[in-house]
């Protein structure tokens, strides 16, 4: 991955750390010129945008690109509008530059504590300093707000995890290095945390151990009577506060689950009955209560998750159970635990794996699919014929074209997901918008909803129209929802699309990998023709069977015909 | 309290640790008197110095409430100082002759 770093002081060691830190993924950057920021960030002929770089940082300092604050810290009288209008100036060259990258960062404006040594008056609304930091900085973030690719990173957290050294004097006079290296360090961790949640690595779940992680001693000794929670007692507190973090994740769309070496019945008592209890059953996408081998239990967990066991972190109090699991899945992450009680909120909180660029509603429901998902499996053996099943469901699909409101959410889904993908494409939400645009070409999103409830957002299906042809270039949906005929609804979709364009064959090229074989599964089994080279071709003459379970409602300018389909 | 040879030895070592964790595998300055700083032989490039004397400034200072700056052209009368050894060497004696000026 190759970076551009922009700045007005010397950035050479944030490059290097990015260089040497050890964790996903490898960057190589281009550092442009200290002091040429405008020039860099308006000039799309200037050789640093030759290659496309796949993300750019932009690190200023306030009173470098903004005359009007280096006036403020001389102690001359600044007005306040003038002050806003170069923020605007700074936000409008940051808004081009965003153009020719997947991701711009932007980390907020800081300065050092000894320009904020004015005592009463740091915070004057004629002279403060501080207060026109805060200003400055909270217009620049309204400014940026929505703008495709770019990322505001908040420095401040930076400086805070340095110390008292943050800034220093000897480094700025030797070298012009604005920073400690401390805080290089701590930029080159949140960039790279940033950049694997754009590429859809950052993790998805959270597995948990019980005794010990949730609550403190032995349930099954105990009883849930004796279990350390809550309380005046600081280990009893400390469990509810971890809880509460984890309740918080799980409501960024982490999902929880357990594997734990327990008595099922006795540990999901203590769960419902213990009234000091944050995460009840509901709060769990799934669970391993027993005494197998919890490696095993993680693999079968995870299965039923259908998520890849590399998106999961795993939380255990002993080091021997985390040995055991790292040793026999080494893909999973297993963090480091603190054996002190009162340290595992930090320890939880600071771990860097969960980043993600936005927060959809369907991150805030995953849980909920989760438990949703499992009343509709659990429905699923009662009947013995699969066709009446499907029936029971009453599923429907809604088709909307890509728009700005769903942008976030397909840029998601289609960088995170794996099995129901057919080319597997990874692209950032402006990158995609920017493919999309481009004519003879369409991108649908996909909602499915059925008696169950709401599955949210969970396909995608992008078409390019070439000639008497059109490729499908991304079918992706969601792992689940796979197996409820909206592949083949999907397929109906892109076909009719064609039809309508009066294209005579559609084509789909599966590009393997080493986790979409439900992929090619499926379209093996489509009813399309195989053809040489991964291809399967489908007539546009024939119309593709929508099947009768599956009610289609199209939303917005969907080029879908209407009357026929609701 | 006065630095001893050994000691700002060890300092040394200690920031050439925290350089090397911005320099490649094939270019980490061994913690050993002969290892090369700076030269025609190898070391630190120019960035990778400033670096390297920023972090002894500050642990000096810390340790021994001097205010120091290397930069001055006392540790430098002969050229900087190539290899670590040197380094340690010029290091204690323009410590000793700006012990007085406390912090």
């Amino acid at each position: 991955m190759t970076g551009l770093l922009i700045s007005d002081f010397n950035i050479e060691n944030l490059s290097s750390y990015l260089k040497k830190e050890p964790n996903a993924p490898a960057i190589d950057s281009v550092i442009t010129c200290y002091g040429e920021v405008f020039q860099t960030l308006l000039d799309d002929a200037a050789p640093c945008w030759s290659e496309r770089p796949d993300f750019v940082v932009a690190w200023t300092r306030p009173e470098a690109v903004l005359e009007a604050f280096r006036k403020l810290l001389d102690c001359c009288s600044v007005n306040e509008k003038d002050l806003n209008a170069q923020v605007d100036t700074f936000s409008a060259a940051l808004r081009q530059a965003s153009k020719r990258t997947g991701a711009l960062f932007v980390p907020t404006w800081v300065i050092p504590p000894f320009h904020q040594t004015h005592g009463l008056l740091d915070l004057s609304p004629t002279c403060g300093v501080a207060r026109a930091l805060m200003q400055i900085n909270r217009r620049l973030l309204e400014t940026l707000d929505g703008v495709p690719a770019v990322y505001p990173l908040w420095t401040e957290k930076w400086i805070q995890l340095a110390g008292p050294t943050a800034f220093n004097q000897r480094l700025w006079y030797l070298g012009k290095i604005r920073f400690s290296n401390d805080v290089f360090k701590a930029a080159a961790r949140d960039l790279k945390a940033g950049l694997r949640g754009l590429g859809g690595q950052a993790k998805k779940v959270i597995i948990l151990d019980l005794d010990d992680v949730l609550w403190g001693g032995t349930v099954g000794e105990t009883g849930w009577q004796g279990i350390s929670l809550g309380g005046h007692d600081p280990s009893g507190e400390a469990f509810v506060d971890f809880q509460r973090d984890l309740k918080a994740l799980s409501r960024r769309g982490i999902l929880l689950a357990i594997a734990s070496k327990n008595e099922e019945t006795v540990a999901i008592e203590a769960i419902a009955k213990h009234p000091e209890m944050v995460l009840k059953m509901d709060d769990f996408a799934g669970w391993r209560i027993n005494w197998q081998d919890k490696a095993a239990n993680i693999i079968d967990l995870m299965a039923e998750l259908k998520l890849g066991v590399e998106s999961a972190v795993f939380i255990d109090d002993s080091p021997v159970e985390r040995a055991r699991v790292r040793e026999a899945l080494p893909q999973l992450f297993v963090p480091e635990w603190p054996s002190d009680k009162r340290l595992y909120t930090e320890a939880l909180l600071s771990l860097d794996c969960f980043d993600r660029p936005s927060l959809t509603d369907d991150d805030r429901q995953r849980v909920r699919m989760y438990t949703v998902d499992r009343a509709r499996k659990e429905s699923q053996p009662q009947l013995n014929n699969l066709e009446e099943w499907l029936a029971t469901l009453k599923t429907t699909v809604t088709v909307e074209e890509l728009n700005q409101s769903n942008l976030p959410r397909v840029a998601q889904l289609l960088n995170k997901t794996n099995q129901m993908n057919l080319s597997t494409r990874r692209m950032s939400e402006a990158d995609l918008h920017m493919w999309a645009s481009e004519k003879d070409r369409r991108t649908w999103a996909f909602r499915v909803s059925d008696k169950f409830g709401d599955s949210g957002l969970t396909g995608i299906l992008s078409l390019e129209l070439d000639g008497s042809q059109a490729r499908i270039i991304d079918f992706v949906l969601s792992c689940r929802v796979i197996g409820r005929k909206i592949e083949e609804a999907m397929l109906f979709v892109a076909i009719d699309c064609a039809r309508t364009a009066g294209i005579k064959e559609v084509n789909a090229t599966y590009c393997q990998t080493p986790k979409n074989k439900p992929c090619y599964a499926f379209f093996q089994r489509s009813g399309m023709t195989y053809r040489d080279g991964n291809t399967f071709v489908w007539d546009a003459a024939q119309m593709y069977p929508l099947h009768s379970a599956i009610r289609l409602v199209c939303e917005g300018t969907a080029p879908l015909r209407k009357a026929r389909l609701a | 309290m006065k630095p001893t040879k050994e000691e700002l030895i060890d300092i040394i070592y200690e920031c050439l640790g925290e350089v090397n964790e911005q320099l490649p595998n094939d270019r980490q300055i061994q913690k050993s008197p002969d290892a090369s700083l700076v030269g025609r032989a190898g070391g630190l490039d120019s960035l990778g110095f400033v670096n390297f004397i920023a972090l002894v400034e500050e642990k000096c200072a810390h340790k021994y409430g001097i205010a120091v700056s290397l930069m001055d052209a006392s540790l430098h009368e002969d050229g900087a100082p190539e290899d670590v050894g040197r380094f340690a060497d010029s290091l204690f004696q323009h410590l000793m002759k700006t012990l007085p000026v406390r912090l």
